[in-house]
């Protein structure tokens, strides 16, 4: 099992949706980012081609797991790189060995909070309960692994039951990311990667990253006609109010 | 022990409508997302996510306050409920008596659930002149979607209810991608793309979705109405109508026929910048695969031809078939709570109130409801007081009104006004009274963002913030005050009333959550069935779709759709584009703002912190400008500074500027940095659409240059330019 995530170019519109579903999950503090929207350069210069979202690659290969000293950051069997915050001694040696600069350093001299010179917030002091960041130490995104745990627990599978799903999957609004096992190679992640020519950002860099992206043209469909499912939209249907003022109005059913 | 409970609510981030799930503990919101079991699927934007810094942000305005310095000193005494209410009723009384009622107007923004109150408020104290956005939003479409098609309300079939999704798809001058705006969901879009042959955008600068549409017609600003008449022309000239819809079900065919022969595609192609090769191809992908849908943003709004763009839009949805169709154009059945709006019909519109709406002499089809808020600013600037006083809720007339200098010095000539807003605005600095407004997350309410096939509740999390409330509190109140025989006894009973016509009161609805006509209870095809009409056909005077207004013409306007250029470009006015030689479009935005909102939102801003502007890199390399650059934009009317960003996908000849910008960090004085960014300064109001009198908002010309870097020292500009983060007492 090695946790992937694919990224479909063609239907993100760079919404910045999963950095803020991000930064509610984790309670990041001030100037912590673990997904971020970079500018895709061309060879001319000040010519941007796009903008791409990226985040910890989740790398099988990690330089950031043999760099580090304190063997604070570690790679799961299934794949995830986490950071142990606990064991981190705050030498960033990781943040730069990552060729995809996907790591941040949290200090606490640049967390004066959102609003600096007001209280913090309700939300912020919550956070601080809920979700410790311990200043000195280098973050970075973790697939929400507490998710996956927790839903495996209950013995529902990452990518498919939302409560086992990284929280930037869940709010995606153009459903524009995919969850899944890439060792499994009937996930959607995998037919994804088959179907649609999925790519990695920098091969060449040889760490084998588990976040991969596919590109293409919107249209295309091959059908027109809807699912069952949609066509009753059975998702709503046990909150409709409408069937017996239908039957009145139109005479139908 | 902590306690925690899930409240089930909907976001009215934007226009909103997305259902959401919101995590309490303790009293204090510890987690937002989206709801799975709601019409959104679990799913949302960084718009409505943020609001967690939103309603804790220590910027809210949290109580009453009267001014006690001049407008814009930013002197402010804090004032209880009562003192604020009882003064804002004399105010009210004593105009009413004196000048009239008519000389009492309540403003607001964007639709976003307090069109019940205003409007009913105006209403019941017996004035129709109700200020609103929607001339340039939203408005005009639904009018000749009803002038039309005799039912005002045409919506693109996303859902597959029928059976289909849309095999083609226009996106014409609109992202829906990035806000669930004007009624439809960005989701359900979204979706509908999955089973979309051909998607065509219809855009003048690249977007997210242009370079992997199927088609990109990249048009001048401004010439919507050529390019819409000239792909009718083609559809016609082929024989590519729908004969049988089109024979049965409309009327004046001929007449648009011969009126479309007037822009055969090569003059079309020279008007609009768009090559006909692909005014051909999209004129016959959506003829021929059909069933389409047309989805219309508010851009072509905010021109002086938007009444002839969207009836040439609107024909070309007509000669296509593409009506109550499964997948096209449907006007949905309401839910069983019926017209939410009728909370403020059910007060109608005498003829003495509507002979006092501004502007209602001469744009006729603005005036159904709403006055026309250009004309009050040029009455005030011709020194007469057209309004005595202005209650306003939510909105920013300031920033998004044409001609921004002229319309704040219009403002600071009326007697009394009162801004309701959950932060410090331009408007709010304008104000006399100034009252504190409640978040979506801290109100019970209805979402009823226009008739939509549902409502849902807007639930209450947590309390606002001192002493804020709910819009639908301030108007009873206020109400309660000047007409009480048209008031509740609270606002439950208030949210009773609206949901009257149906077997449910408020406290079921709010655990409901949603109150719906979906699925197979939906009705397609209601111009063959007697739902309009016994016998069939449409609820116009002719019966049928009206190709050809009647009304249009029986109102003395031309009764088939025309393009006319706008006030300004290089071919109405081509000695002004010597000097100013670049067609300018304020139709950008960001999928993280909503209109003037949530630049204090940190989050938010951290995504784009100063306004920018597009501009292709072959102008920019002749104009000596780099990405990241500072440029100023001036018009006739002004100028302003943006940020450049150098951008392939927009036409050389053209440069679009992020649209309603203000600075909420900025002083009081300088209203909140209104004067600096905001495209409006730039704007005309003199070019008036005929029927709606929207303004050339987001076609006209400019010129751009670099700015000096001592220039963005001048200290009116604060520590906008110069310090770190803007020298912003909120960070990222």
């Amino acid at each position: 099992m090695r946790w992937g995530m694919v990224i479909n170019l063609a239907k993100c519109t760079r919404c910045h949706a999963c950095i803020a579903a991000c930064r509610i999950e984790h309670f990041l503090p001030l100037g912590m980012t673990w997904p971020r929207l970079i500018a895709w350069e061309t060879d001319i210069p000040g010519e941007e081609l796009s903008t791409i979202p990226v985040r910890c690659n989740q790398c099988k290969e990690a330089p950031c797991v043999e760099v580090c000293p304190a063997e604070a950051t570690k790679k799961r069997e299934d794949g995830i790189v986490y950071v142990d915050n606990d064991k981190c001694v705050g030498c960033r040696y990781c943040i730069i060995a990552c060729p995809y600069q996907n790591r941040t350093f949290f200090s606490k001299d640049k967390d004066p909070g959102y609003f600096p010179g007001s209280e913090r917030t309700r939300f912020e002091k919550a956070g601080h309960k809920l979700y410790e960041h311990q200043a000195g130490t280098t973050e970075k995104c973790d697939f929400c692994l507490e998710r996956i745990d927790a839903g495996m627990a209950k013995g529902l599978v990452p990518g498919k039951d939302r409560e086992a799903t990284p929280a930037c999957v869940n709010t995606c609004q153009a459903r524009a990311l995919t969850f899944g096992d890439l060792d499994d190679p009937n996930s959607e992640v995998s037919k994804l990667i088959k179907d649609k020519n999925g790519f990695q950002l920098h091969p060449e860099y040889g760490t084998e990253p588990s976040v991969y992206y596919i590109d293409y043209k919107l249209g295309n469909a091959p059908s027109n006609v809807a699912p069952r499912e949609e066509q009753t939209a059975s998702h709503l249907q046990h909150l409709s109010t409408m069937e017996a003022r239908a039957k009145q109005i139109f005479g139908k059913k | 022990m902590s306690e925690k409970k899930i409240i089930k609510t909907t976001c009215k981030s934007c226009h909103g409508g997305c259902g959401v799930l919101v995590e309490v503990t303790d009293g204090v919101i510890t987690h937002i997302e989206g709801n799975p079991d709601s019409m959104t699927r679990g799913t949302m934007c960084a718009k409505g996510l943020s609001s967690i810094q939103h309603i804790d942000n220590p910027y809210r305005i949290k109580y009453p306050y009267k001014r006690v310095g001049e407008k814009g000193e930013g002197k402010w005494k804090q004032i209880s409920w009562d003192e604020a209410l009882d003064t804002i009723a004399a105010k009210v009384k004593e105009a009413s008596e004196k000048y009239g009622a008519h000389t009492v107007a309540t403003s607001q923004g964007t639709g976003r659930g307090y069109n019940r109150y205003t409007h009913r408020f105006s209403r019941s104290m017996g004035s129709a002149n109700v200020i609103s956005p929607g001339y340039i939003c939203h408005s005009p479409r639904i009018g000749l979607y009803g002038l039309i098609t005799g039912y005002g309300r045409l919506y693109c079939d996303y859902h597959g209810w029928g059976g289909v999704f849309p095999k083609t798809q226009i996106s014409w001058a609109k992202q829906l991608e990035i806000s669930s705006a004007d009624s439809e969901m960005c989701y359900w879009y979204m979706k509908s793309l999955d089973y979309c042959k051909n998607l065509i955008v219809i855009d003048p600068r690249a977007t997210a979705y242009t370079s992997r549409a199927t088609l990109w017609l990249q048009p001048r600003p401004g010439s919507d109405a050529a390019l819409a008449l000239g792909m009718i022309n083609v559809i016609i000239q082929e024989g590519l109508w729908d004969k049988e819809f089109v024979e049965n079900w409309t009327y004046g065919f001929d007449k648009l026929k011969e009126r479309a022969a007037e822009y055969p595609v090569e003059k079309v192609s020279e008007i609009t910048w768009v090559p006909k090769e692909k005014i051909i191809e999209a004129a016959r992908l959506f003829a021929i695969d059909t069933p389409g849908c047309i989805q219309i943003g508010s851009s072509l709004e905010r021109q002086a031809n938007c009444g002839q763009t969207l009836r040439a839009i609107i024909d070309l949805m007509g000669i296509t078939g593409n009506i109550e169709r499964p997948g096209s154009m449907v006007s949905w059945v309401l839910p069983e709570t019926g017209l939410i709006e009728d909370v403020f019909n059910e007060i109608p519109l005498t003829d003495e109130m509507r002979s006092h709406i501004y502007g209602g002499d001469k744009f006729k089809m603005g005036a159904a409801r709403t006055c026309n808020p250009d004309t009050i600013i040029r009455e005030f600037i011709k020194g007469e007081k057209p309004v005595r006083v202005w209650i306003s809720v939510g909105g920013q007339q300031i920033v998004h009104m044409a001609n921004t200098n002229q319309v704040v010095e219009g403002l600071k000539k009326v007697d009394f006004m009162v801004q309701v807003d959950q932060f410090w605005g331009p408007m709010a600095e304008m104000s006399d009274i100034v009252l504190p407004a409640a978040h979506w997350l801290e109100i019970d309410d209805i979402y009823d963002m226009h008739p939509r096939w549902c409502i849902e509740a807007h639930n209450k999390c947590v309390d606002p913030p001192g002493e804020a409330k709910s819009d639908a509190w301030i108007f009873n109140e206020l109400g309660k005050r000047v007409a009480p025989e048209y008031w509740f006894k609270d606002v439950e009973t208030l949210l009773d009333h609206q949901l009257r016509k149906a077997p449910i009161k408020w406290k079921k609805f709010s655990d409901n959550i949603i109150s719906g006509c979906y699925g197979p209870d939906q009705v397609y095809y209601k111009y063959k069935t007697d739902y309009w009409r016994k016998g069939g056909g449409f609820p116009t005077p002719t019966g049928k779709m009206e190709l050809y207004s009647t009304v249009l013409e029986n109102l003395g306007y031309d009764p088939l759709p025309y393009f006319e250029e706008p006030g300004e470009s290089p071919y109405s006015t081509p000695e002004l584009a010597k000097e100013y030689p670049l067609v300018l479009t304020t139709g950008f935005r960001s999928p993280f703002y909503f209109l003037a909102q949530y630049r204090n939102i940190p989050w938010l801003r951290s995504f784009m912190e100063y306004p920018t502007m597009q501009i292709n890199p072959e102008t920019a390399k002749k104009l000596g400008i780099k990405d990241g650059d500072f440029v100023w934009i001036e018009s006739p009317r002004g100028k302003i500074i943006q940020k450049a960003r150098l951008f392939p996908g927009i036409d050389p000849r053209v440069v679009a500027a992020t649209a309603n910008w203000f600075y909420p960090e900025a002083s009081s004085k300088g209203f909140r940095g209104v004067f600096i960014s905001n495209p409006n300064i730039l704007t005309n109001d003199a070019h008036q659409d005929p029927m709606y009198g929207s303004p050339d908002l987001t076609c006209l010309l400019c010129k751009v240059y670099k700015c000096k870097p001592e220039e963005l020292k001048d200290p009116k500009f604060g520590d906008i330019f110069t310090k770190e983060h803007g020298g912003r007492p909120w960070a990222w």
